[in-house]
């Protein structure tokens, strides 16, 4: 028993002592924390930074829109854009954190690295790092209770009272977690591999349920049900409309019901240049390619990613996971109603998301360094102290073999949390429950937060990589340039004009499906000339979506125009910018006057 | 409630409305009541004698054969509310996208009962804003109801009962633009937010164009041997007729009255707004690439989302209809294939709309998707679905009333009416303009008025079946009356409470939908009294037997899914005791009631 305590010690400061750079995260970001390093931006580079107000709160908190990029408001909003939201799911403080850090180096790094001095000359960043401030504020209120709803009124037992029966904290700890108790009704048994953790019994397997599993509180409506209708209305990552989920309890009223949603709605809408959109929260397509399918016809709703799209998704998601350090893909859940979904779906934009971190990428990250330990016989001689350290974490498994599937992420993940965050879970503790008297009732689990947020060890670790991965992000949108200008002369005054433009950047000027959406203008250029000069072609050609990695359209058309003309011309797209030139009609022995 | 307006805060604007159309002239404010000025003649009542229909005396006189402007049908509606204020309230649920009051008006008997507990019947329309008669059907309703009460019994007896929330033009933008400039039949449909419908970069830069500035905006034909057309030989100022195989032609059609205004070589391609607000409804909406007009996300307009917030916060809504027109329907959902429709809520929406068929001649009760077309996202579909309301959107006006005969009336016939019924006032006669891109064309054809609005003879009798229709649903929506409160004792202070809850109309006080999604709280029965305490409560399921399923919990409340219509539910308390005690059913859609009782 020492010895494995030992173990696990060592294998923490290990950890710890792998850190890059030292001294870790004091805490996450409270909303004044998030406000105060936001405005010191603002102050720092008043010509790259802009902060703005988008939303005020249910509870009256700002909901800031970040704004980086040079140049005039017109110029910023005429350029290839990326947009991240964070803390749109109010549970979620890692990534309003690293959404934070990674302007915060950008701007930093800005007068060192020409990367980052180009890419804010060149693109405009849009970053709102906590759409739900009300609900990610509950990390820091005692007692801490994980909700990641905003205070909407929600009556979510129907029965016609709101919100009259919420948790409370019995023991005192200041942390609202589980409580279990016992009782024949129950449907849960300890788990026989972890008696920590519960398992739903199993009738095929003899099991006879013992407990009841609910959250820690009292049933204050008297209806036999416990914490079945406390604070809390609408998870905004859910409130969106693509595959929204009407009469959810967190879903709101109907979509885009809050004013938060609709201030980020509103946003997007009124700045179409946005190419690339990363959402952090609960969903995540980068972890694992999302599923796609070829386009349903005409007037039918799309309900996977379009097969011409997908290629995109796969290269980004093998991008993310590499940068992470993850070997395969993990699994998740999808959800309805997402942010992220909405901007692919109904908005056409490359739309992705992630969750920075969660048990189960700790546990997979965790596994191949093990594996490479093993492959690496010098990777555990360079800690001499501790040759025990990995044979243990070997044993472990072997020891609790079992056939028995059944809650084996979560048992993987508590032996994760007790290698490296012991505190991470209450042990379950008797208490005197009022509406079980004389009946076992204990509280226990794990805590708020801990399992959809990092240690803060880890914390400035995790949020360098998602940096570096939305650094490689921005500089992949689209990007139109003037390519070959031709200007042939057919007779006196009568000129064949073709201009050919090229996309230099990585993604297509649109996605397959962003033209099917038709939210995405097609990209235009537009001669400076009277209508009647054209004798073939028209003042404004549209040109198809330009393929990225160089992808090439062009412009023709036959004009009638005085010799020596010098023509401007402008070339406009929604996602990839807009280039200006100017074509001369030249007759041939004007080539070489100059 | 927070998006509504009071009045006293437009009174003012209400009345510098009012002024500045009396201002304007007679032409502006019809029939304005005595205003100070002395009279020569007597009273146009002292001469009249009343139809059948309504009463002759009118505190708010309105001709109902003419259409209104949104300050002209918000003129009749602050005289409605000045002069019933017992039956009336005027509020604005918010503003059009031009700034225009998005008007309600909530008649009821004010003094019967909580007007925000009785059950309730929505009434909108224009939301379209070139179907007109909308408006004017919500603004009779209004009008008629307030001069109703004190002479009919049954009008009587619905404010008593029921309130009727009355929003006449849910898109004033688009009726203003359409009656006041020039215009052709559909125009003016869409709200007033500039969209780019030819995806050029700029928006609403190439309209119509009154080219010959007769204030109507008409069709252009050009004069083309290839043509395709030609003058109807019988209606040639009328009709234009298709040419035979070998026949020389005679027109080519160019389209409505406009110029390339925007150098793009085409002409009329993107006019103002061009979105619907019949499409922004939260439910089943799906984006522009599936859905025309869908906008960005569900109730993205101000206008939509104005009145949705008044729905939401008025759980006692039961019954709804939107007012369009045209073609004589009774349209209910859903809006698409495989959308959701309860057998129940199907079964009673089919039999009020059956009875809307005899009261409208010619109408027809349709499913949406399956008997129009496919619509996501209309509103109601909107107010069935998400509110589990019962809901017709209803398409006023069929030219099968021009001969009252059933059928549709061929193209000739139709001539026929405007030559010998209208007198002609129906069309513009061709005359030449040398247009910049054409050259020489001729401009002319009907006006805008021409097939989706009723005529001035036949407007009145139109707004005020729609009505009756209306009046109808509200009649079948849920009454409920503690019918008996029965105490038995059953020894040591003990008793059992029986008590009747009677529903004496169709509708029950939860949809099928409602239930289904739990979309407005149960009806909740509760006894309470000071010395008195619930031991057991429930349902009874069979007052012969005497069978009851108990609740498991909370006994001094029981919890009601719905209460049927034409039916009568039975709830038993058993309570030890003695003294005073109050029963009370609490109904989102069928109100809340009280009535006490004694235990000896």
């Amino acid at each position: 028993m020492k010895r494995k305590l030992r173990a696990k010690w060592m294998w923490t400061s290990l950890f710890v002592a792998l850190l890059a750079g030292g001294a870790a995260a004091a805490d996450y970001y409270d909303h004044a924390t998030t406000t105060e390093h936001l405005a010191s931006l603002g102050r720092q580079d008043p010509n790259t930074v802009r902060v703005c107000e988008i939303a005020k709160s249910r509870e009256g908190r700002d909901v800031w829109m970040v704004e980086l990029g040079q140049g005039s408001d017109r110029d910023r909003a005429a350029r290839p854009a990326m947009l991240v939201v964070a803390g749109i799911e109010g549970d979620d403080l890692a990534g309003p954190f690293t959404a934070i850090s990674w302007i915060e180096r950008l701007v930093r790094q800005r007068n060192e690295d020409p990367n980052a001095a180009k890419l804010l000359e060149t693109t405009t960043i849009y970053v709102v790092p906590c759409l739900n401030p009300d609900a990610t504020e509950r990390y820091f209120a005692k007692p801490t209770e994980e909700i990641g709803r905003n205070g909407a009124p929600n009556d979510e037992d129907h029965d016609g009272l709101i919100d009259e029966d919420g948790c409370e904290d019995l023991n005192g700890d200041g942390l609202i977690t589980m409580m279990r108790v016992e009782d024949k009704e129950g449907r849960y048994i300890a788990d026989p591999n972890e008696s920590r953790l519960m398992l739903p019994a199993d009738p095929l397997k003899g099991e006879v349920p013992a407990w009841k599993l609910l959250p820690e509180g009292l049933d204050n409506d008297h209806d036999k049900r416990w914490n079945e209708d406390g604070p809390g209305g609408v998870n905004f990552n859910r409130n969106f409309p693509y595959n929204y989920k009407y009469f959810a309890a967190d879903a709101g009223l109907h979509p885009v019901s809050e004013t938060e949603t609709r201030a980020l709605a509103d946003f997007v809408v009124a700045h179409p240049n946005i190419g690339i959109v990363l959402t952090y929260g609960a969903a995540d397509n980068l972890r694992k390619t999302p599923r796609s399918a070829a386009s349903p016809g005409r007037s039918k709703p799309m309900e996977a990613i379009s097969d011409k799209d997908i290629g995109y998704f796969e290269t980004l998601g093998k991008a993310y996971r590499a940068k992470l350090g993850l070997e395969k893909e993990l699994e998740v859940a999808s959800e309805p109603g997402t942010f992220s979904d909405w901007m692919y779906f109904h908005r056409g934009r490359l739309s992705l998301a992630a969750r920075p971190w969660d048990p189960a990428m700790a546990v997979a990250l965790a596994k191949p360094q093990k594996d490479q330990e093993k492959k690496n016989p010098e990777a555990r001689s360079r800690d001499p102290n501790d040759p025990n350290a990995p044979k243990a974490e070997e044993k472990k498994p072997a020891k609790n073999r079992s056939d028995d599937k059944r809650g084996k992420d979560e048992r993987d993940q508590l032996a994760w949390f007790d290698g490296h965050s012991p505190d991470a879970f209450v042990a379950w503790q008797a208490i005197e429950h009022p509406d079980f008297p004389g009946r076992r009732v204990e509280i226990g689990g794990f805590k708020p937060f801990v399992r959809t947020n990092p240690p803060l060890a880890m914390l400035d670790e995790i949020a360098d990589k998602q940096g570096e991965f939305l650094m490689d992000l921005a500089g992949r949108l689209p990007r139109i340039e003037v390519a070959r200008i031709e200007c042939r002369l057919l007779a006196d005054s009568i000129y064949e004009i073709e201009i050919l433009v090229a996309n230099t950047g990585f993604l297509p000027t649109a996605l397959a499906h962003g033209e099917t959406s038709q939210q995405i203008l097609p990209t235009r250029v537009t001669l400076d000339l009277a209508p009647e000069c054209f004798l073939a072609g028209s003042r404004t050609t549209f040109l198809p979506a330009l393929a990225g990695s160089g992808g090439t359209a062009k412009a023709r058309c036959t004009v009638h125009a005085a010799d020596r003309t010098a023509i401007g011309f402008e070339v406009v797209s929604t996602l990839a910018g807009r280039v200006k030139g100017t074509v001369e009609l030249l007759k041939p022995d004007d080539i070489g006057r100059n | 409630m927070q998006n509504e307006t009071p009045l006293l805060r437009n009174r003012r604007l209400a009345v510098t409305l009012t002024l500045s159309l009396l201002l304007l002239g007679p032409q502006a404010r019809p029939e304005s009541p005595s205003n100070g000025e002395p009279t020569k003649t007597p009273a146009p009542t002292a001469m009249a004698y009343p139809a059948l229909g309504v009463s002759a005396e009118r505190k708010v006189d309105v001709s109902w054969n003419r259409y209104y402007s949104h300050a002209g049908l918000s003129d009749i509606l602050v005289r409605l509310n000045q002069a019933f204020p017992e039956l009336t309230q005027l509020y604005s649920l918010g503003r059009s996208t031009e700034g225009r009051d998005l008007w309600c008006i909530e008649v009821t008997a004010r003094n019967m009962g909580d007007p925000d507990r009785k059950p309730a019947i929505f009434l909108d329309g224009n939301i379209h804003g070139n179907e007109v008669q909308a408006g004017e059907a919500v603004v009779y309703t209004a009008w008629y109801l307030c001069h109703q009460y004190d002479r009919l019994d049954r009008v009587k007896a619905l404010l008593d009962n029921y309130v009727f929330y009355l929003v006449p033009m849910v898109n004033p933008d688009g009726r203003d633009f359409w009656l006041a400039t020039a215009n052709g039949a559909m125009s003016g449909r869409t709200g007033s937010e500039p969209i780019d419908n030819d995806r050029d970069g700029v928006a609403d830069e190439d309209d119509c164009d009154d080219l010959n500035g007769d204030g109507v905006v008409t069709m252009m034909r050009i004069q083309d041997p290839q043509g395709r057309y030609k003058a109807d030989p019988d209606y040639p100022q009328y009709l234009m007729a298709r040419v035979k195989p070998d026949e020389p032609g005679q027109y080519t059609l160019l389209g409505w009255e406009g110029l390339d205004n925007d150098g793009d070589g085409r002409i009329n391609e993107d006019g103002r707004g061009g979105y619907d607000l019949n499409r922004n409804w939260a439910w089943d909406w799906q984006p522009q690439y599936i859905q025309n007009g869908a906008m960005d996300y569900p109730f993205s307009q101000p206008e939509t989302r104005a009145v949705a917030n008044f729905v939401l916060s008025h759980p006692n809504i039961a019954a709804g209809q939107c007012f369009h027109n045209n073609g004589g329907m009774i349209l209910r959902g859903p809006g698409r294939e495989g959308g959701e429709m309860k057998g129940s809520d199907n079964r009673l929406l089919q039999m009020i709309a059956s009875r809307g068929e005899q009261i409208l001649p010619y109408y027809r009760s349709m499913i949406s998707w399956q008997d129009l077309y496919t619509t996501w996202g209309d509103e109601d579909s909107w107010l069935y679905g998400a509110r589990g309301v019962l809901a017709y959107t209803c398409e006023m006006w069929t030219t099968a009333n021009l001969y009252k005969t059933g059928n549709d009336p061929t193209d000739q016939q139709e001539a026929e009416f405007i030559k010998n019924v209208l007198v002609d006032d129906a069309v513009v006669p061709w005359r030449p303009y040398d247009h910049p891109t054409y050259g020489p064309i001729e401009i002319g054809g009907q006006k805008k008025e021409w097939g989706r609005t009723p005529p001035s003879f036949l407007l009145e009798e139109e707004i005020h079946r729609c009505m009756a229709f209306a009046l109808y649903h509200a009649s079948v929506m849920p009454l409920l009356r503690i019918a008996d409160v029965a105490v038995e004792p059953l020894g040591d202070r003990v008793f059992k409470i029986w008590v009747t809850i009677e529903n004496s109309r169709p509708m029950p006080t939860r949809t099928g939908q409602d239930i289904d999604h739990d979309i407005c709280p149960p009806d909740i029965v509760s006894v309470k009294g000071a010395d008195i305490k619930v031991l057991s409560a429930g349902r009874v399921l069979d007052r012969f037997f005497k069978r009851v399923e108990a609740v498991q919990a909370r006994p001094e409340r029981v919890e009601l899914e719905t209460i049927e219509g034409m039916d009568a539910t039975r709830v038993q308390f058993i309570v030890q005791g003695s003294g005073p005690f109050t029963i009370t059913v609490d109904s989102a859609k069928g109100g809340l009631l009280q009535k006490d009782g004694s235990l000896p």
